[in-house]
């Protein structure tokens, strides 16, 4: 079973389109088929699940749907903390926060707090982020450190900026898998360092229809692959 | 013997017809999978029989607009493979693509980078050119070399740069980190360490894993990237389809 899977949950809106419903319906789907996959990954002993909730792109989309999106995520957060608990499942929130509403900002601190001791499965929720401005402030971070005299210029590589990244909130910080649905063949800006080595699954199913089916077959797809990370047989 | 150790014997032999029984249907499943994967694959081979035969008409005439920079990602092992990465840059060629980066982790396609020009009619090496000046209208095909130094590696040494000039503007009292580590900083210092090649619209994988073995991860925000599997079964008929499907391909950037 692959350790870290990493999903772009796409499609809502043109699950909704397709029913002739308003975009919201399709995100509320896309909350139902969120809520089964935690539980699969919970059952099969995934230990870390990071789910791109929304881009730092995403800003740009009308004010409208922007806003729904915010009270969503507070109110699925809200009724799923007692759950948290009872699954074991600890939450962690990556990206750039302080663009989110006040209210949604302490509400994920509080619960990263009050999940930080559990230990099942870690759920990793990729919010306003960007894999570009990720490196970006791991690299600023490094600097501060530079500046600080807590690092030598020299001692800079690969393995510090890592250790920056906002995946150093687990122990596997790279993905095994990523699965985007939807079917567009792209990874829109997410985790752009830690997939160096992830296996690319892309499905044509949108986001609200992926179930237990299709992450059968991803995983099954993810095992018959033969994975060297660059080195030789 | 007691009822104890009767109960025990029937929960052992119990358990261990539930163990069987669930392995053998996960192996079931595997093999329906995989029976799905073979005829899924029979399938791909025949439609790429038929396009490179020009039967399927819709793929005689495609549109490059939107392929302005392709990149070509090989597994190191297959890299060795000259001859066939060169049969492969002669389709691309052919079917007009202009701008090509070949990618592999170890640098192999790097070390033969004469090689591979020598064998090719009009090709030359990729200068480094602005985004927006990409020719897509040459006669000749630019080719840059690139392997696992430009990509993590050359981040690390951009960063290097943008660190020293954070260290001297806090000594003077100027600049925040914030005007400092932005996304443009960023592919200047990328361009100064060497790493002109634009972000390719387009990446095709050739190996066994359908991962871009540490392509520049800085590059790949948007690109569509599309597995193609080994190189020694290319088909030129596969080459065509993942051209034309992302001919087909609207992005909306997030929006």
């Amino acid at each position: 079973m692959p350790e870290h899977v990493a999903v772009i949950m796409d499609g809502n809106v043109r699950w909704a389109q397709k029913r002739g419903l308003p975009a919201a319906s399709g995100h509320q789907a896309g909350v139902r088929s969120l809520r089964e996959l935690v539980g699969l990954c919970c059952k099969w002993g995934i230990k870390v699940l990071s789910v791109f909730a929304f881009s730092y792109d995403n800003w740009s989309r009308s004010e409208g749907e922007v806003g729904f999106l915010m009270s969503l995520i507070e109110r699925v957060v809200k009724a799923e903390l007692p759950n948290f608990g009872r699954e074991g499942i600890r939450v962690s929130v990556i990206g750039d926060l302080s663009k989110l509403p006040e209210q949604l900002q302490k509400l994920i601190i509080d619960v990263e707090e009050t999940t930080k001791e559990n230990s099942r499965l870690q759920f990793i929720v990729a919010l306003s982020y960007s894999g570009q401005c990720d490196i970006l402030q791991a690299c600023k971070n490094i600097g501060y450190k530079v500046k600080d005299g807590l690092i030598e210029p020299e001692d800079i590589n690969k393995s510090l900026i890592e250790q920056e990244l906002q995946t150093n909130c687990t122990e596997f910080p790279f993905p095994d898998l990523l699965i985007r649905t939807s079917g567009e063949l792209r990874v829109s800006n997410f985790m752009l360092w830690q997939i160096a080595y992830t296996e690319l699954c892309f499905f044509s199913t949108l986001w609200p229809d992926f179930g237990k089916d299709e992450f059968v077959e991803a995983l099954s797809s993810f095992q018959k692959r033969q994975r060297r990370y660059g080195g030789r047989n | 013997m007691d009822f104890g150790d009767e109960v025990q014997k029937v929960y052992c032999w119990i358990s261990h017809i539930g163990s069987l029984g669930l392995k053998v249907l996960w192996h079931f499943l595997h093999f329906i999978v995989s029976v799905w994967f073979l005829a899924r694959q029979a399938a791909y081979v025949l439609e790429s029989c038929f396009i490179s035969s020009g039967l399927l008409k819709r793929y005689e005439a495609l549109n490059l607009g939107n392929l302005r920079y392709l990149a070509i990602v090989i597994e190191s092992e297959e890299a060795h493979q000259i001859p066939k990465v060169i049969e492969l840059l002669n389709w691309l060629a052919t079917i007009g693509v202009k701008h090509v980066c070949l990618y592999d982790n170890e640098g192999v396609l790097k070390k033969s980078k004469e090689a591979i020009l020598e064998k090719l009619t009009d090709a030359t090496l990729f200068e480094g050119v602005d985004e927006n000046n990409l020719l897509l209208d040459q006669e000749h095909i630019t080719l840059e070399f690139a392997s696992i130094s430009d990509g993590k590696g050359a981040v690390t040494k951009a960063a290097n740069i943008l660190f020293m000039k954070y260290l001297k503007s806090a000594d003077s009292g100027g600049s925040s980190a914030e005007s400092i580590f932005t996304e443009p900083h960023m592919a200047e210092a990328l361009k100064a360490v060497g790493c002109r090649g634009p972000d390719p619209d387009l990446l095709l994988i050739y190996g066994p894993a359908r991962c871009h073995l540490g392509f520049p991860a800085w590059r790949i925000r948007y690109t569509e990237i599309i597995h193609m599997g080994p190189l020694k079964s290319m088909k030129y008929g596969s080459l065509l389809k993942a051209i034309y499907k992302f001919s087909m391909v609207h992005q909306n950037y997030g929006t």
